[in-house]
């Protein structure tokens, strides 16, 4: 039994705030918090926060915007309600992975669009070229009045057959083309997973992942053109995720396992980065059988420190797979091949990783240490958001066992794929928590 | 190159409306698309250049969505201010949270400030908005917020469609009694205000009429019609003061929930929004719907704040269509 102490839960994870305020032994604050018909989240809080030391702990997981826009309103609710100290616990940090338009050997991304004729953005040579032996005849005049027919006749064809202008003459873009295409209203409503393919996303039901800017000519030709000679780009959202936080009165994060470690660095209040590790250790420890043989492996090579701190806390062998992104020249399409540096064979294999979304990543990593040997794959990863089709990828993946911890709901998950086992994490945040309350280190939860 | 043009943004929430912000103003909606991910993060991608020019974002709310619909405003304003926009005006026809203006019970919040502060902390440096819920939000922010008002479009359809000589001004509540005197002044109409006890949000209780509507055409006035409790039931209490007809303007037609079936059952003749929020097929539903078009209004104060000249002018006046 804590004092003084307020933990408050969002909706997005009811199961972790009932945990945290269990191991805590202080009942979970009572709050309405629902939305209106129009949309706008509505929230009472029933309870005194008066004085309190306010948790309010909300996962970053589901519909990610409400649920940020709920902690954003609750921190300011007990800010104004005289909190003393409002701490938010986010057990997944939203947008702390936002993709960017990847960097390309070829050159910057856009080079490689031109080669398409069709795009729409097409301009023309100010002169025609002079005609040469080893040169095409150009499709001007001079051809005659044969050519002309036989063009004409073509473009018609075209058209009826739905291609359009597929010579080289392509009108110049009307210069009312809407930026944003009506149609692709970014607001897919059907998120659940619709597409059964499994190599990324599918254009025709406007899914998009994370995924998607790896193969950015999708995205391009799909649905948007930038300006010719601009170079677009992606906003990052992570500042301003961080300066929102604190702008609704935040003194305090707690998080876990963030993408990126310089993300603790766009806060100016204190962030306390709790690891995922030391979960994810003793299930190796306890589950694994003959795991000092196994082999961890880092599905990237951002991952890699994440994986070899656990790789030789348990004195076991270490494996990278390195993502080459150069198009290869038999499939333009699949233009992230994988490399894996180290040697599986005949061994059990350990993915490391800290977030899987699509799971694109650790499938296709699962299948090329297959492939290179592997006995078993087992896939370790603290965040499991497993958006759009991942699950079903995992289930046809060659992943055997998939396990994950509860910093975002996984019942669901659960129920849909047998591989997946999932780790309590309420304890630790709630250890946390104390220690925060209590002013004890934190840095003790770090070892072991 | 000419520097510092207006280059006008918009999000998912409202393309028509943008679509036609821009065709009056004679230019193109800058190349940006915002989209949500599977994982349901909003993804917004640049794909012009807004360096040293003077950008406006215009985001409306759209029903259902307008957290999502918040988020993508806050990062599209975050993203030209980290590609070095001069000046970031944030358009918001409606805005979001207006209701939740004070601490009206112990711990409620006041969301309407804090949308303010993130707004400028996305860093929005000027805010045009249209017939706030309460004006005193414009003192939630520290950079300048226009308010504009949908009165003179409202003046004008009044006068274009009702004989105004037959009408009685009616405000639905004791709060926006100064908004339908400011009309019945205009038009030098009688007034009339309905009082009314509110138990819970969303749901309306007791009803009275202070004022005289019989064989008039009363006509309501309003700033919002969320679920149209209130509208339908002032409307009842109108005609069961035995008047003739009774027409409705409201600036913001959210018609959230049952609100279309509830006024298809009622016993208002016309309902007039302005088209400040996304309508869709709300005007198929409902025959007595009208829209009237406050995108010049918009447009116009967009240009004006460009050029730097007074907005003003447009508090009292309605560029023509």
């Amino acid at each position: 039994m804590v004092r003084n102490i307020v933990v408050l839960g969002g909706n997005s994870h009811p199961e972790l705030v009932k945990q945290v305020s269990d191991t805590l032994g202080v009942p979970a604050c009572n709050r309405i918090l629902n939305k209106f018909s129009v949309g706008e989240s509505r929230l009472e809080i029933q309870d005194s926060v008066r004085g309190k030391d306010v948790y309010i702990i909300q996962s970053g997981g589901g519909k990610v915007n409400d649920n940020f826009v709920d902690l954003c309103i609750m921190i300011s609710a007990c800010k104004t309600g005289s909190a003393k100290r409002v701490t938010a616990v986010l057990p997944l940090f939203p947008y702390s992975r936002q993709p960017d338009v990847p960097y390309n050997k070829a050159g910057a991304p856009l080079s490689k669009a031109p080669t398409d004729v069709n795009r729409n953005d097409f301009t023309f040579e100010s002169r025609p070229p002079t005609p040469s032996p080893s040169q095409a005849q150009s499709v001007s005049l001079p051809n005659g009045q044969e050519f002309l027919q036989k063009k004409l006749g073509k473009t018609l064809l075209d058209q009826q057959n739905g291609h359009s202008y597929s010579n080289s003459i392509t009108p110049r873009r009307s210069d009312t083309t809407d930026s944003v295409p009506l149609s692709t209203n970014g607001h897919t409503r059907d998120q659940n997973g619709s597409s059964s393919s499994l190599n990324g996303s599918t254009v025709g039901n406007q899914t998009f992942t994370t995924h998607d800017y790896e193969n950015y000519t999708i995205m391009n030709n799909s649905l948007f053109n930038p300006k010719p000679g601009y170079k677009q780009w992606v906003a990052q959202a992570g500042t301003l995720v961080a300066d929102l936080l604190t702008c609704a009165g935040a003194d305090h994060i707690i998080t876990m396992d963030l993408h990126d470690p310089q993300y603790q660095g766009f806060f100016d209040i204190p962030v306390d980065n709790l690891y995922g590790k030391s979960i994810l250790k003793r299930y190796i420890q306890t589950n694994i059988p003959d795991f000092k043989s196994a082999v961890i492996v880092s599905p990237d090579a951002g991952g890699a420190k994440r994986a070899t701190v656990i790789a030789d806390d348990l004195n076991v062998e270490f494996a990278l797979i390195h993502k080459e992104r150069r198009p290869t020249r038999i499939t333009d399409r699949q233009n992230a091949t994988m490399m894996l540096v180290g040697n599986v064979a005949n061994r059990v294999c350990i993915l490391v990783d800290d977030l899987a979304d699509t799971s694109n990543t650790i499938t296709r990593a699962a299948k090329l240490l297959k492939n290179e040997g592997a006995t078993h794959v087992y896939a370790l990863l603290t965040h499991g958001i497993f958006s759009g089709d991942a699950i079903a990828r995992i289930n046809a993946s060659a992943l055997d066992r998939v396990v994950v911890t509860n910093s975002v709901p996984q019942d669901e998950h659960v129920r849909l794929c047998p591989k997946l086992e999932v780790l309590e994490v309420g304890s630790v945040f709630a250890e946390a928590i104390r220690r925060v309350h209590h002013g004890e280190s934190i840095s003790a939860l770090f070892w072991d | 190159m000419a520097t510092n043009s207006i280059k006008l943004l918009t999000g998912n929430s409202h393309p028509q409306l943008a679509k036609a912000v821009a065709e009056r103003l004679g230019i193109n909606l800058a190349k940006t698309m915002s989209l949500n991910y599977s994982n349901q993060e909003t993804s917004v991608t640049v794909g012009e250049s807004v360096r040293d020019e003077d950008v406006f974002i215009l985001q409306s709310t759209a029903p259902g969505d307008i957290n999502d619909g918040l988020m993508e405003l806050l990062i599209m304003i975050n993203a030209c201010k980290t590609a070095s926009a001069r000046r970031i005006t944030a358009v918001i026809p409606n805005f979001p949270y207006a209701r939740q203006d004070k601490k009206d019970k112990s711990r409620a919040p006041i969301s309407a400030k804090l949308i303010a502060n993130m707004l400028q902390t996305a860093g929005c440096n000027h805010v045009i908005t249209m017939d706030l819920h309460a004006s005193q939000i414009q003192g939630f922010f520290n950079v300048p917020v226009d308010n504009l008002y949908a009165e003179p479009s409202t003046l004008r359809w009044i006068r274009q469609n009702l004989n105004v000589r037959d009408c009685v001004v009616v405000s639905p509540d004791a709060g926006g009694a100064k908004r339908a005197t400011s009309i019945a002044d205009r038009l030098d109409l009688g007034f009339a205000l309905i009082h009314k006890e509110r138990a819970r949000p969303n749901e309306v209780s007791r009803m009275v009429l202070v004022g005289d509507v019989e064989n008039k055409i009363a006509i309501l006035v309003d700033d919002m019609a969320d679920t149209c409790g209130t509208l339908v039931k002032a409307a009842e209490t109108v005609m069961n003061h035995k008047a003739r007809e009774v027409v409705a303007i409201v600036t913001h037609g959210i018609l959230s929930g049952n609100a279309i079936e509830t006024l298809n059952r009622s016993t208002l003749s016309r309902v007039v929004v302005t088209n400040t929020v996304p309508l869709g097929d709300k005007k198929e539903r409902c025959e007595r719907l009208r829209v009237m078009d406050i995108s010049p209004t918009l447009a116009e104060a967009i240009r004006r704040t460009h050029n730097g000249e007074s907005v003003s002018f447009l508090f009292t006046h309605a560029p023509s269509d």
